[in-house]
Formats: structure tokens, sequence, C-alpha cells
């Protein structure tokens, strides 16, 4: 089948040969692999991402003090809006003790892999605008994802599968602006996948049957055929019928990453994943665990979209079963890569666009606060089982090393082998980069 | 500060700026920098270097002759394979100075005539005095802009005034136009020949598709190939550009630089029912041919514009959508310094090519553009009331602008400020309420004995100002929102456009680092300073929209027509004379003709600033007509035909491929566009956590489908459609898998195919017939009798695979045909235009 389409090239092996040739060296608007160029400890990424602010003092970052605190006004102002006391225990986690709370408890015996990030902050205390920053380093106006960037720099193993997948049961805050490639070109945009009849749309071969597509694709290829031998040396015309080739693979690539039947029920079970099921975090954790093995090379879990989310204004119950749904999965994924010895080059982030204040909003929630909040990162190239940064007693404001969203965005792309000032794109008479014109690489997380 | 600058090119440019600083300490002796040598320099030598010089020994010049550079004092000093061309104050051992003396037979400057004895006087005093020359490095792009390289900026070739070139006189008679005399000039310059005629159907659909979006008709092809006659393709090029199918085309482009959205962009993405006004009031500008500064003119000042009529009146007001589209951000209505941003950022690149909105933070890097420009246009904006399209937390629109006769929109304004006024009582009552209610609980708590309580028996405590009450304030809101209600129903039904009026006039402060909490000074209303620097009457008492306006629109502004006519060559060539269309600055490339560009330019505005002029100039020209075929030594010698000796092949856009799919298979529905079915203002909760999300199915054209700003139209995302976002000032085209999977497994293509396959039952019983109707309208040719057989056999293959899976037997032909129209709309013949 696919030698009726290649037959097209085959009639000039010359431009193949010259397609070959534009691979290897840099290209922006392909996704063939790219070397990065200087060592890296990561090859590739799964960004989970947890939708509406989760909060750092009830997760990640202890406070006794806020705990002991709690009820008491946070000045002297009449009116004053009250502390709320952290209102799950915190214990400790792993042989390296790094105290996690209740709410994570299956996160909580990973600590040993995980490096924690306590001293995080970001640019804005709305959602949009954070979920934009954390994503494209830009809370104004969108610019080109991470995963887009990542994708620009390194193209990816697996040309049957695009090189940047997003797996979102729902759209985030911002929309799909969050996974756009902006001005980099299109191939390095997000294929956002969903569970369900038709992943990414028009996936689902919609002729009567194999037999009927093959046929069809052989007449095109008869077609472009006829038309490349008329207006020959064209590399555009070359692409587009090599783009023939991968959706055709596409479409058996894609169901078959995303078909779970021969995973065993232990590998099911550590990912809280019932057989048959595609719902949930559990889901989206395993699927990114096969997709990785694939090549595909940056996938964004978002855990739910911009309604019914972390956004606990009015009750901090509220973070319970959001936890659930994600804890379990997330513990298996870690525990499932390390087994496979994928964590060792894979880099794991897990961050949400905000933390929360330490005082209450509604009766027993807390408000948006993006001075200080909780990310961490995993595997490839990240020293585990510590604990980066601190807050003040209360988790307000930061006290020790903080990390700016440029920065986390730094230390990614530097675990991947790429210098942040130097991974540009010129748009609009200017050179951007993801890190707009700041960022630092944290260096103490580094292995 | 809240906000990261979104144009901050800080860190990437401070070295370069340093370099250059250290340079010009060490290049420049302190005589040689005195004001009065500079001033003597810009007076007497500066236009001789610029006029005589620059051309053959500039850092701009193509190929530096002899190597010598005259851009900058530490060049000249240099020299070039002849030595240095002067030595400071030394007459006679310049050999500059000889050259321009005429001297010797072997060194004459300027090589064709001789400078005036005057010229030649100035240069030898400009030894003398040590050639004083505030030009720094060329070499060096970086140029932090200041009072003398303004002047310098205005040196650069896209500011100095379109020349009246004449075109080069060719006798060749392939030219047959003026253009083609300048292209045909390139060409032979660089030993190059165009390539033969693309053929008459090429020809058709090249023409076809690039004015009207979609392909010719069959009737139309078998018009045009059986007219031997001479004006036969001039008759093409006048049915094309009278064609309303036209405006639909073009519109497009100037709404692809305008990032035209039918939403907001807000956090909730508000939906701007009345955004159409202004798309309809493009393509219909396009069809009307209205004069390009009259065009400006109504977008930036048509409220202030005089009017023949109410009709008038009401086109110039929905032409100021174009400030009002202008991107919204937040959840509130407090961040509009980041709305006028987005419109400065937008009229620099759309109408004048220039990256102003880099000069938000800092005088900008490249170009000479100051800080204070870019605040003496924001006071401008700041001035400007943009109508306001609602957000999560104030959610009623307002300071739309009514269309209606002035007693009923003097009535709607007052209603509308009402209705904004009872919006901000709403927000204060809630806000007293809640005080009022936490104030009654804590005194029902008290003890009786506490002379606070209500309950309290005895003397009262001194008369405490009377607050009101959680339910007074209550019942307050309720009448509020019941007034509300009521004034809505009144403003449905007046007319309005999302457009602006004149706010309050002031002059804006310069805020530090983009940063709109740190004020600097103040920055008086005026133009770029390095176009002029025109400044506000004294007896004017508006915005300043309407000077600004004219000075865009201006007939000495050496951009405006530049910039639209490489933007209208653009999209005939496939590439601009300019490569990038918004940047004419220093960063962006340098046009590939710039007397061919000056020469249309002068054109555009000498016929009235007419763009249909302008199309006709390029459509009947010879370079317009050549084929787009290979020439393996053309390509050798310039392998991005640059200079046009082939026609470049294009990928249809997202719009055409759609449009031309709907035309050709009969569904297309060409009635008026008019607005989105949105659902009714009273409706709308939108909110960040529930933002507007929609997509509303329909045949009509592509322009006229929903674009929002939080997501891309999911169509038009596949195929590279325009940013809603940020001006498009050239479409990027990718390839995807994601666009073959769209042809193979869409609902819209199999319906198109279907519709096609059933239209070409008309031709007859037998295949041969439909198969060659379906050539002819998707290609614009006839089956070969190759391609006849291949098909012919595909179909019976393909009628046995598909019965074999099931396929009901009274659908099986039509099923087979479809698949074949399929492909054929999924064929590169189909979606490139030669």
């Amino acid at each position: 089948m696919i030698r009726s389409l290649a037959a097209g090239s085959l009639l000039f092996p010359g431009i193949v040969a010259q397609l070959l040739a534009q691979e290897a060296s840099f290209d922006p608007d392909s996704v063939a692999p790219k070397k990065p160029p200087f060592p890296a400890k990561a090859k590739r990424v799964i960004f989970l991402y947890m939708t509406g602010g989760v909060s750092h003092v009830d997760s990640f970052d202890p406070k006794p003090r806020l705990l002991q605190d709690g009820g008491k006004p946070v000045n002297d102002h009449p009116g004053a809006a009250k502390f709320l006391p952290p209102q799950w225990e915190f214990k400790p986690g792993g042989t390296c003790g790094t105290p996690v709370s209740d709410l994570f408890p299956n996160v909580r015996d990973c600590m040993d892999d995980i490096c924690l990030i306590r001293s995080m902050r970001g640019d804005h205390q709305d959602h949009f605008q954070a979920t934009l920053g954390i994503h494209t380093g830009s809370v104004t106006v969108a610019r080109p994802s991470i995963g887009s960037w990542v994708s620009y720099g390194l193209g990816t193993e697996n040309q049957n599968l695009p090189s940047f997948v997003v797996l979102a049961p729902q759209l985030p805050y911002a929309g799909s602006q969050v996974w756009s490639s902006d001005f980099l070109p299109g191939v390095h945009q997000g294929v956002r996948v969903q569970a369900g009849a038709e992943p990414i749309p028009n996936l689902n071969r919609r002729s009567a049957s194999p037999a009927v597509q093959e046929m069809e694709l052989g007449l095109l290829g008869n077609f472009n055929r006829k038309h490349l031998q008329e207006h020959p040396a064209d590399p555009s015309l070359v692409a587009r019928i090599k783009s023939w080739e991968t959706a055709f693979g596409m479409q058996m690539a894609m169901p078959e990453a995303l078909d779970l039947a021969k995973e065993t029920d232990a590998t099911l079970d550590i990912y809280g994943l019932e057989r048959g099921s595609s719902k949930g975090f559990g889901w989206q954790c395993l699927v990114a665990r096969r997709l990785i093995e694939r090549g595909v090379r940056f996938i964004e879990l978002i855990d739910v979209g911009s309604a019914n989310n972390w956004d606990a204004h009015s009750d901090m119950a509220t973070h319970l079963p959001l936890a659930k749904n994600v804890d379990k999965p997330i513990a298996g994924l870690l525990r499932d890569l390390k087994s496979r010895g994928l964590l060792d080059d894979t880099l794991v982030v897990w961050t949400t666009e905000f933390g929360r204040s330490p005082e209450t909003d509604g009766p027993k929630g807390r408000s948006h606060h993006n001075r200080a909040f909780s990310s961490w990162l995993a595997g490839g190239g990240v020293k585990g089982g510590i604990a980066y940064g601190q807050t003040d007693d209360y988790g307000r404001e930061i006290a020790e090393n903080p990390v700016h969203v440029h920065d986390l965005h730094a230390t990614i792309l530097h675990l991947l082998g790429f210098d942040h000032e130097k991974l540009t794109f010129r748009h609009g008479g200017r050179d951007f980069r993801l890190t707009d014109v700041s960022g630092q690489v944290v260096k103490a997380v580094l292995a | 500060m809240p906000f990261s600058c979104p144009h901050p090119v800080v860190a990437l440019c401070a070295g370069i700026a340093a370099f250059t600083l250290g340079e010009l300490r060490a290049a420049t002796p302190p005589e040689a920098s005195s004001s009065e040598g500079i001033e003597f320099f810009e007076k007497k030598i500066r236009p001789v270097l610029t006029e005589q010089c620059l051309k053959c020994h500039g850092g701009d010049s193509e190929k530096v002759k002899g190597g010598l550079r005259l851009d900058t004092r530490a060049n000249i000093l240099k020299g070039g394979e002849t030595g240095p061309a002067a030595v400071v104050g030394d007459v006679q051992k310049s050999l500059l100075i000889e050259a321009v003396r005429y001297g010797d037979e072997d060194l004459q400057m300027p090589p064709k005539h001789r400078l005036d004895p005057s010229q030649v006087a100035d240069l030898e005093q400009w030894v003398v005095m040590g050639l004083p020359d505030p030009r720094t490095s060329a070499a060096a792009p970086a140029v932090k802009p200041s009072a003398s390289n303004i002047v310098a900026g205005k040196d650069f070739w896209s500011m100095r005034p379109a020349r009246a070139v004449a075109p080069p006189s060719i006798s060749n008679p392939w030219a047959w136009s003026e253009v083609d005399r300048f292209v045909l000039a390139k060409l032979d310059e660089k030993s190059l020949k165009p390539n033969p005629d693309a053929s008459k159907r090429d020809l058709l659909r090249r023409a076809t598709f690039d004015l009207t979006g979609l392909p010719p008709t069959s009737e139309e092809m078998d018009a045009f190939l059986s007219d031997d006659s001479p004006a036969a393709f001039t008759n093409v090029v006048d049915r094309l550009l009278a064609s309303t199918r036209y405006g639909e085309q073009w519109g497009r482009h100037w709404l692809d630089v305008v990032r035209y959205a039918d939403t907001s962009g807000c956090n909730s993405d508000f939906p701007i029912p009345t955004a159409s006004r202004y798309r309809d009031y493009v393509v219909a500008a396009f069809n009307k041919d209205k004069p390009f500064d009259a065009f400006v003119r109504e977008q930036i000042a048509g409220d202030l514009l005089p009017a023949a009529n109410d009709a008038e009146r009401f086109e110039h007001i929905i032409a100021t959508g174009y400030l009002a589209i202008s991107r919204r951000f937040g959840s509130r209505n407090n961040e509009f310094h980041l709305t006028i941003d987005d419109t400065i950022d937008n009229v620099g690149k759309a109408m004048l090519g220039l990256s102003v909105g880099c000069a938000r933070c800092h005088d900008h890097k490249f170009d000479p553009i100051l800080a204070k420009d870019y605040y003496a246009l924001y006071g401008i904006f700041a001035s400007t009331r943009y109508a306001f399209p609602g957000t999560e937390i104030y959610r009623h629109t307002k300071d739309f602008v009514p269309l209606a006769p002035k007693e009923i929109a003097d009535q709607f304004l007052t209603r509308a400020s009402e209705l904004a006024g009872l919006d901000d009582k709403i927000e204060s009552l809630k806000g007293q309420k809640t005080r009022a209610e936490r104030e009654e609980q804590r005194l029902a708590k008290l003890p009786q004995t506490d002379p606070e309580s209500p309950a309290f028996v005895g003397p009262p405590a001194k008369e405490a100002p009377k607050q009101k009450t959680g339910a007074e304030c209550q019942a307050e809101i309720a009448a509020a929102y019941a007034r509300q209600k009521e004034l809505e129903a009144q403003q449905g039904s007046v007319d309005k456009a999302y457009a602006v009026s004149e706010g309050t006039a002031h002059d804006a402060k310069i805020q530090k680092k983009g940063d709109p909490g740190a004020l600097g000074e103040e920055a008086p209303r005026a133009f770029l300073t390095v176009l002029g620097g025109a400044t506000l009457p004294p007896e004017e008492h508006g915005s300043g929209r309407l000077e600004l306006a004219e000075w865009i629109a201006d007939s000495q502004n050496p951009l405006t027509a530049r910039v639209m006519v490489n933007r209208i060559w653009q999209h005939h060539f496939g590439k601009g004379i300019v490569k990038t269309p918004n940047d004419f600055g220093t960063r962006g490339e340098r046009p590939t003709d710039p007397e061919l560009l000056d020469w249309l330019a002068v054109r555009f505005v000498s016929s009235g600033w007419s763009v249909k002029a302008i199309h006709r100039l390029i459509l009947l020209s010879h370079a317009y007509r050549i084929s787009s075929e290979e020439n393996p030594a053309a390509a050798a010698a310039d392998s991005n035909n640059d200079f046009l000796w082939r026609f470049n092949r294009r990928r249809l856009s997202a719009e055409e491929i759609r449009d031309a799919m709907l035309f050709t298979s009969g569904a297309l529905d060409e009635s008026a566009a008019g607005p989105h079915p949105f659902p009714p203002e009273a409706e709308w909760h939108y909110t960040q956590h529930k933002p507007f999300i929609a997509d509303y199915p329909t045949n009509k054209r592509s322009i006229y489908l929903l674009q929002q700003r939080i997501r891309k139209q999911p169509y038009l995302d596949i195929f590279d459609g325009a940013d809603t976002n940020a001006t498009t000032g050239v479409r990027p085209l990718s390839t995807t898998p994601t666009q073959a999977l769209f042809f193979l497994n869409s609902d819209f293509t199999h319906d198109q195919a279907h519709k096609l396959a059933a239209r070409a039952e008309s031709a007859g019983d037998g295949d041969a017939p439909r198969i060659d109707m379906v050539y002819r309208i998707v290609l614009g040719r006839s089956a070969s009798p190759e391609e006849q057989t291949a098909v012919g056999q595909y179909l019976a293959r393909v009628t046995i695979a598909l019965q074999e899976a099931g396929s009901p037997s009274e659908s099986l032909r039509r099923d087979a045909f479809a698949s074949f129209c399929r492909m054929l709309y999924s064929s590169n013949e189909f979606l490139f235009v030669e």
C-alpha cells in the first residue's frame, strides 16, 4: 500500500534525497528528529497540568504556623479575612522524608524520585492569564506553547504520530491557545487527543473498508504522480504527497497507541484504571506512557477543564475528588516509567497555574495566589528526593530561592539540551523565545 | 509589575548597543563630533552622500563597489581596494576629493556626472574639518534611536519619499508594460530569462483564484479558451474585478492584516454580534474600489469625517470598527493599556509597515521610533472611547455607537450611560449590602446590656449616621436590575456599531518599561518623529484621530502607499517586493526591486489610490502571465525566484480550499452573510470558567465563518488560517497529516464529493461524460484518454470493493463516483495554483 504512494518518490529519487538532506539540517517546518545543541539528560516530556490552582499549603508545602493560627484574622483591620488552616495532615514521604499531605498519599510514596519546588511564582493572579503564562511564558498575548517549542527544537521520533500530543478531556482556560504553535510552523501545534470514538478530528477512516481506502489512496497517488512528472523538483508537492503516507499511518498508529487491551491487569491496577474504562487521569497517564514508548516528544495531560476544577474559592473540600482523580495515576505513571527504564530519560513535570491564599475567601475556601506555589519535576536529569525553595510561615511570600515560571521553562529546556536564550524564532522582526527576556536555569535541581 | 512586557528586547540587544557606543568613542575624535561639525555634515554632506554615493558605496548596496563604503566615518577612513578614501585634514591625500574633482581619468566619481563645484567645495571643507559624521557603524543593525539618528533614520530606504522613477528603457518586445520593463531589467541584470507563457488554462485559473478566491467555471474556461481576441484576458480581468466575489477575497486579505475576529479576546471571549458590520464594510470597500486613502481615514477617524447623508455617516462609523476590534483582556476592564497597545501595534504594522509597538517599553532598538512616539500615539487612542463588549465582571455592553438619526441616537446614548451607571451602582450596593449584613449579624449577637445591641434598653447612644440596612440595599439592587431590563429592551430596537467615538482628550504620560504604574514625562499627541513628528493644531480639542488619519493617509507619507502596493503585489506573485509586508524597518527585508516598488507606489497615489488600478497594472503585465515551471539553470542563479523568472506556484489558502469545494459541488450559499446567530445578549453569562465557544455551520464563503479569539475556527486552523489575535502579514503554509486526514475522513469533503457526484450525473449515463465533467469543473480541463481509462477502471474496482464492504446497492454507483471526486479534490493539481 505504502509502496503505491511512495512510487511517486521512486520516480524522483533525487527529490527524496533532497528531502532527506533537508531533514538532516535544521528545518523549522519539519518534525524530523533533531539533535539538541547540548548533551541532554531528558529526551521527552510528560507535562502534568492541574487546572484551576492547586493549594500549595494543603498539598506540598506544610505550614505548621498556618495550622496554629487558623481562624485568626490576618491583620488588625476590622473585617479582616482569617487564616484557614491546612485541611489535610502532612506526613513524610519516601526515605527522603519530604512531607506531603494526605491529599496525595500515593505521590508521597514517590518523593524519592521527585524534585519538589516550593518557591514557584508567576506573573498573574487570574486563571486565563496565568494558564497562558505557565504554558507560553506570556500572560498577555498568546505565544507558542512550551510543547510547540520543544517540537520545534527536537522534532519527534515517530512520524506517524504528532510530535506534541495533548490529552485533555475538556478545554482549559484560554482554550486551545494553551497548546497553540502560534507563530511557530503549524506542524508543531499540539494535537488534542480525547478518549472516545474519534480521538482526534477526522482520524477515523470513513471509507467503507480498508480496501476501499487503499484503492482511493492508490488513485490519488496516480493523480499526484502524473502531476509531479509535469512539475518535477518542487519539494512542497513532494511534502504533500508524503503527508498522505503519514495520515494513513496515523489512522492506525493512533488507535494502536490508545488500545489498552494488551496492558496487563497489574499495569492497569497501578494506574487505578478499570479494564475497558477510558475515564479519568489513569487513562490519560497510561496513554501518556504508551505514547512516550512510541516516540512522541511532548505530552501534556490536563486533568479537568475551566469549570469544576481546583479553583476552591468556597470550600477546600472540593480538592479531594480532584486529588483522588490524579494521585494514584501519577504515582503509577512514575513507577511504571521507572520499572521500564523510561524515567531515566523522560522528564515528568507537575504544575498548576498558581497556588492558593493562606486566608479564607469564601467560608472554607482560598483565593488565587500567584506569589507562591509548588510544582515538581521527576525523571531525566533531575535530582530526586529534594525540596527546593521555601515560602514564609504562611506560604504567602517566597522566603528563599524563588523560581519564576520563566526559570522553570529555562530549566526544562536545559534538561532537553537547549540554552533557552538560543532556542529562538524570528517573527515580526525580532527573535522570540519561550522565556521572553528572562529565565535562569535552576542549577540546584539538576542531578 | 504584574505583567511582563510583551515586546521587550532589552536583553537581546543590550550587548549590541553597548558595542556600538564603544566603537563610536574609539573612532570619533572630539573635534569631529562637535555640534557645528555635525550640523555642517547634516546640511551639506549627508545629502550629497545619500543621493550621489551610497547607492554603490552604502551598507544597503547590493554590491559594494570597489570594497568602499561611505556609510560611516570609520568606513571612509578604512577605505576600499585603493586605500583610505580620506585622510583627516588632508585634502590632497584624500582619494574621495580627487575622485569628485574629476582630475584623474581613471578616478572619476560619481561615474556618470560631475558634482556641482559647490558640492566639491563642501566635501573639501569637510575633510579639512576632520570629517565630522554622526553616523555610527552601519554594519551593526542596532542603532539606538536618538535625535541624531532619527535624522539618519530618515535616510533609510523606506522613510525616503517614493521617487517617480521612469521605467528602464528596454526595447525587448517581451516587455508589454511598464511593470515588465522593471522586471525584465532586473532579470537582464542577473542574466536570467523569463519563463515562457503559461497556458491559457493555467492563466485563467490563476487570475480567477487570485481575484475571487474561486476557480473559473467550465463555461468561463471555454469562453476564454475560444476567445482569440487581443482583449480576451483584459476582459477577464475586468469581469473578475467587477465581481462581488472579488471583495470577499481581497477583503479577507485585509482582515488578516487587521486580525479580525467576531469575539473580544477577553477571558470569556465575549461575542460581538455587530463586529460583522465592519467585516462587511471591508468587503464592500474593496468591491467599490474605495480609494485606499479614504479607506484608511475612515477606519481611523470615520466618525469625525464629513458625510453627505446618514447612510454615509453610518458607513464611516462602522469603519472605525477597525479600532474597536482591538483585543480585549482580562475579566474586568482594567487592562485597557494592553488594548491600546494592540491598536498601536496594528496601526503600525498594517498601515505603516512599522513595529511601533516595540517602542512601548523603550526606544525601538532597531528602528527610528522613540518611546515618546509610542506614547504620542497612545494619547490619541486613550482619548478615544472604544465600544466595550462586556466581560465576565461587567457584563453589559457599553459605548456602542448608534446607527440612527440624531434624536434616536441621543436617546440611545442617554440610556446607555444610565445602564452603565446602574452597573456601577449595583456593584457598590452589593458591597454595602455585605457590610450592612455583617454589621447586623454582629449587633444581633451582642448581649442586651451592650448599648450597641438593638435590644438594649436605656438612654440611646449618640445618634449614629443612618446606614442602609441589608434589606434596603437588596431592594435597591432589585430596582436597579428591573430598570436595566427596561432600558435594555429599549436599546435593543436601535441598530448599533462596534465602533469608537471621541473620549476625553488628553496627552498620555510615558509608561516606563511599559508599566502603566510607572509614569514618566508627558508625550504630547503627535505623529512619529521620523515621519515628520506633526503635532495637533492648537485649535484641536478632540482626540487627534482626525489628524492621525490625515498623517497616515497623506500622499507624502513614504510608507502608506508603498506598504499597500506591496501587499497587492504579494497576493498576486506569492510574495511581496518586500518579503516582510508588515515590516519595512531595518529588521525587515529590503525590496528586491526598490524602483519598481516606488513606481507602483507613485502610480497608486496618482491613480487616486485605486486598488483596482494596481491590480490591472499587475495582471495585464507579461510578468504575470509566465509559467510556473522549474528551470534548473535559472534556479541555480536565483533559487528563491526573487526576480520573477517564473511564476510562483502556490497552495490554495484555507478559505480557497473550502470555498472552491463548495462552489464546484454546487453547495456554496452566496446570499448575504449578515451577523452570526449568536444567542441574545440578555442570555450571556460567559465567564472564564465557561467562556463563549461556538461554531456555526454554514455553506457561506469562509470569510463569513465565525472567528473566535480564544480558539481558532477549527477548519481554518487545519489549513493555516489567519491569526485572530495578532496581524498576519504572510500566512505560513504548513503541510500536516491533519490536513490529509481532513480530506480522507471529514464530513465536509465526503459531503461535497457526494454533491459533486450527483451534479455530474447531469452529464449523461456513462462514466466517461461524468468523469469529464468533474475534471472540467474541478480542474478546469478535460480528462485525458489515459485519465479516462484509469478513472474508469478505478470506478469498476472500487464499486466491487464497496459492494463487498456492504454499501447499499441503490447508492453504489454514486458512492463509487463520489470516492473518485474526493480524491480529485485531494490532488495536488486541485490544491495548487500554477
